[in-house]
């Protein structure tokens, strides 16, 4: 369904992808584990078009300077040339880092901002039930700004919005910064429970534990640089990997 | 005395709020600062004259043909000159302050320096509590609420609207979502520019029309903006109507005085900004990326 080939990525003389190759199948859910900096939101926000749209944004200035190479397939077509909006309309949507939800809106405003893309009066009630079911707590405070939710309440909401577009492909950056244990396994129920329901996921985790177990195959960044993948079990056979980069 | 107050206070509130709107909307969005804002509203009047005064055009279709021309005008200006440039915020500060200056000399150019002034759009006058109010203060006034309540509309229940709202609290997240952020900040260009032009097409015929008459409204609006806060379509409409009090105050009760009502405008704004600075109801501008 997703597939990278090669994907080298440099910013200015930065270099923060190097030769990056992966897939992701239909159905799976396809975890991305590894430090900080490694180069994990980096690979999904290239994914998704923004390093693009960054780069022609700030064309002519110092921050501008960022070279891409390397090719992006989505559904079998090619991507990396797209601006972010097109991909998201393909059905390929981020749901990025840090949450950021549109922050002086309401959470259903936010949903509906999510579902820019569905002009179907009843395939948009349809979705917002999906979500609400999936996430109670938001048909709670569905009048509420967003600002004013806690942190686990956003990162479900910026979840929500993700799934508003009724996206094929979700990736999901870092979802369970900053929660407190409980919560996060709240939440990693819901994503598994979201994967179960046929949406194809690819997640960045630093959770290690949580994320191998529930993850059909992981791939793991290190200095911009893919360093294992496979399954849980064979990550965990192998003993370099298991110290270095699992801290098992 | 005091309906006097009130009557000039609501058509001059309505006519910042309008420009102030306009001049919101696009920093939101697109985070420029549009200098030339006001010089749209000029051109607007500029060109009520020549279709009303010279030409003999009907109001209406006078009007309307203004504000097609002005936007026209604007998101040709948007497209090849502002959009290109709109990562360099103070390129697009001298761009769009260039850009009223060419439209200032145009006008210098073609209509000359004097005064000038454009016949009512409707004659005539009535009485509300004993107060003589035209019938153009009445139009000016009620056409300038409408289209603020209509604007107020297509940005809290339109499909665009959301999406402009979105766009401007989080460009990358909002194309992450489907939206085409550049194809919306266009679209919103163009909104803010009929704005500017329907308040300069329907207040000309209240004011002295010359190509300098852009430069205060930009410094009132300015100040509007910064009082309420920058972005902030709410605090925009409400710096308006403080400003054009405070305007208004200025000259019923200092009748000597009426030249200081710019001074009390800026006095406001510097007095907001000390106490609150990021206005009353902006937002301090968090790290974008």
């Amino acid at each position: 369904m997703l597939e990278v080939k090669e994907l080298t990525v440099c910013y200015d003389t930065a270099m923060l992808l190097n030769e990056v190759s992966m897939e992701v199948h239909r159905g799976e859910l396809v975890s991305l584990i590894g430090p900080n900096g490694a180069g994990k939101t980096t690979l999904m926000r290239t994914i998704s078009g923004l390093v693009l749209w960054e780069k022609q944004m700030k064309r002519g200035t110092r921050a501008g300077n960022i070279t891409i190479t390397g090719e992006v397939y989505f559904q079998g077509r090619r991507i990396d040339q797209l601006p972010p909006h097109q991909i998201a309309r393909m059905g390929l949507v981020l749901c990025p880092e840090r949450r950021r939800p549109f922050s002086e809106l309401t959470v259903e405003e936010n949903l509906g901002a999510g579902a820019y893309l569905v002009r179907h009066r009843r395939r948009y009630q349809d979705t917002l039930e999906l979500v609400y079911r999936t996430f109670p707590v938001l048909k709670k405070r569905s009048r509420q700004i967003s600002a004013t939710l806690s942190g686990g309440e956003q990162q479900m909401l910026a979840i929500g919005r993700a799934l508003m577009t009724r996206p094929l492909l979700l990736c999901i950056d870092e979802p369970s910064t900053g929660l407190s244990p409980l919560i996060k396994q709240e939440l990693f129920a819901r994503i598994k429970e979201i994967n179960e329901s046929g949406i194809t996921m690819l997640l960045v985790e630093q959770d290690v534990n949580l994320t191998l177990a529930m993850s059909t195959r992981s791939y793991i960044l290190s200095h911009s640089k893919i360093v294992a993948r496979g399954d849980r079990n064979e990550l965990l056979a192998d003993e370099t990997i298991r110290r270095s980069y699992l801290g098992l | 005395m005091l309906a006097n107050i009130l009557v000039t206070t609501l058509v001059n509130a309505a006519a910042y709020a309008m420009l102030a709107v306009g001049f919101s909307l696009i920093f939101g969005v697109g985070r420029i600062i549009n200098l030339a804002h006001t010089a749209y509203y000029m051109l607007a009047g500029f060109s009520i004259y020549t279709l009303v005064a010279t030409a003999g055009c009907p109001a209406a279709p006078a009007v309307l043909l203004t504000i097609a021309l002005i936007t026209v005008i604007a998101v040709l200006c948007y497209k090849l000159l502002i959009d290109p440039m709109r990562e360099h915020e103070t390129t697009v500060l001298i761009i769009t302050i260039a850009l009223a200056l060419v439209f200032q000399e145009l006008m210098l150019k073609y209509f000359g320096g004097q005064f000038r002034s454009v016949p009512s759009l409707a004659r005539g006058f009535f009485v509300i509590l004993g107060v003589q109010v035209t019938r153009q203060h009445a139009l000016t006034c009620m056409v300038l609420v409408l289209i603020l309540g209509a604007v107020w509309l297509l940005l809290q229940k339109t499909r665009l609207g959301l999406a402009i709202r979105a766009t401007a609290q989080d460009k990358e997240v909002a194309n992450l979502m489907g939206m085409d952020v550049s194809r919306i900040a266009a679209i919103t260009a163009a909104i803010s520019a009929a704005l500017a032009a329907t308040a300069g097409a329907l207040v000309a015929p209240l004011n002295i029309l010359e190509p300098h008459m852009w430069l205060h409204p930009l410094t009132i609006i300015l100040a509007i903006v910064v009082l309420g806060g920058l972005g902030s379509i709410k605090g925009s409409i409400l710096g308006a109507v403080i400003i054009a009090l405070s305007e208004s105050l200025v000259i019923f009760l200092l009748p000597q005085g009426s030249f200081l009502k710019g001074a009390f405008s800026l006095l406001i704004m510097i007095i907001v900004l000390l106490i609150r600075p990021e206005g009353l109801f902006g937002v301090a501008l968090e790290g974008e990326r």
